[in-house]
């Protein structure tokens, strides 16, 4: 009689329910691929800030690019530009001089997406000098 | 009768433990990828810049200065005014004694140039010269327009 519940209770071990375990696992394995959320890839675009009294009025210095920015978009030269325009007019002039300096001029009123979009065409024209004012 | 019983005995004795092992793998793998809290105001949208150098792992005294659209100011999300943030970055620079730790300005496209002003203003007052705005280098977790 022993013999035979000892018997039984070995055979009923590996009778275990893994249906739960499993139904839980799946369900846990469910919740984190549903809140992983991809990350978008960053990007880092570096200027100089001089101090507005340290420096000379960039405007009357010679081998310098200006760029105005206001809350209508990018003056280059006086004139408005769409962002293509300038990024050819910039091209234009990276092909003489890398290290020529850029400054970027921003009025108060003007959204941050086209100073950020001014330094990204630099960027791409390899353009290193880059500096903003603010008006 | 005997015969049933013996079949489904066998249906039973597929071995779990390779398939558990696995699951638990990839649960171990999502739960210490997981991060439930962002540290970061996730309502700011950032413009797309792909040509700048990609943000990879930054050295651990960098440091984030967000702008929301409204102009809020924050690091790690956590709202503070322009005297507050001098502060800190006084504070950084007297800790490690120059002033070429990165700063990093995470401003919503669009914000007004005031707001990121006032940021670059104390950033410039603290003896930082050289800033940095993070942009979009590439979309991953859909785009904003």
């Amino acid at each position: 009689m022993k013999k035979s519940r000892k018997r039984r209770i070995t055979d009923d071990q590996p009778e275990l329910e893994m249906t739960p375990m499993i139904d839980v696992v799946f369900q846990l394995l469910i919740f984190f691929i549903v809140t992983l959320k991809k990350e978008d890839i960053l990007s880092m675009l570096s200027a100089a800030r001089p101090a507005a009294d340290s420096a000379a009025d960039p405007r009357n210095q010679p081998n310098v690019i200006n760029i105005e920015i206001n809350n209508m978009g990018f003056v280059y030269r006086g004139t408005p530009v769409s962002k293509n325009l300038l990024e050819r007019r910039l091209a234009s002039m990276a092909v003489y001089d890398k290290k020529v300096s850029v400054v970027i001029r921003c009025t108060a009123d003007s959204p941050h997406k086209f100073l950020v979009q001014t330094l990204d065409i630099c960027y791409k024209l390899q353009l290193q000098n880059l500096a903003i004012f603010s008006m | 009768m005997a015969r049933e019983r013996k079949s489904y005995s066998t249906g039973s004795d597929l071995n779990m433990t390779p398939m558990i092992d696995v699951v638990f793998q990839l649960i171990i793998f999502f739960v210490v990828t997981l991060k439930m809290t962002k540290d970061e105001n996730t309502d700011i949208e950032l413009e797309d810049g792909k040509h700048g150098p990609i943000v990879k792992e930054m050295p651990p005294q960098t440091l984030i200065i967000e702008v929301a659209r409204n102009g809020r100011i924050s690091i790690h999300n956590a709202a503070m005014n322009e005297r507050m943030l001098q502060e800190i970055l006084i504070g950084r620079v007297n800790r490690f004694r120059n002033t070429s730790f990165p700063v990093l300005i995470r401003a919503d496209y669009r914000t007004k140039h005031r707001d990121v002003k006032r940021v670059m203003d104390v950033c410039t007052s603290a003896g930082i010269w050289k800033l940095s705005f993070v942009a979009i280098q590439e979309h991953k977790a859909g785009g904003k327009k």
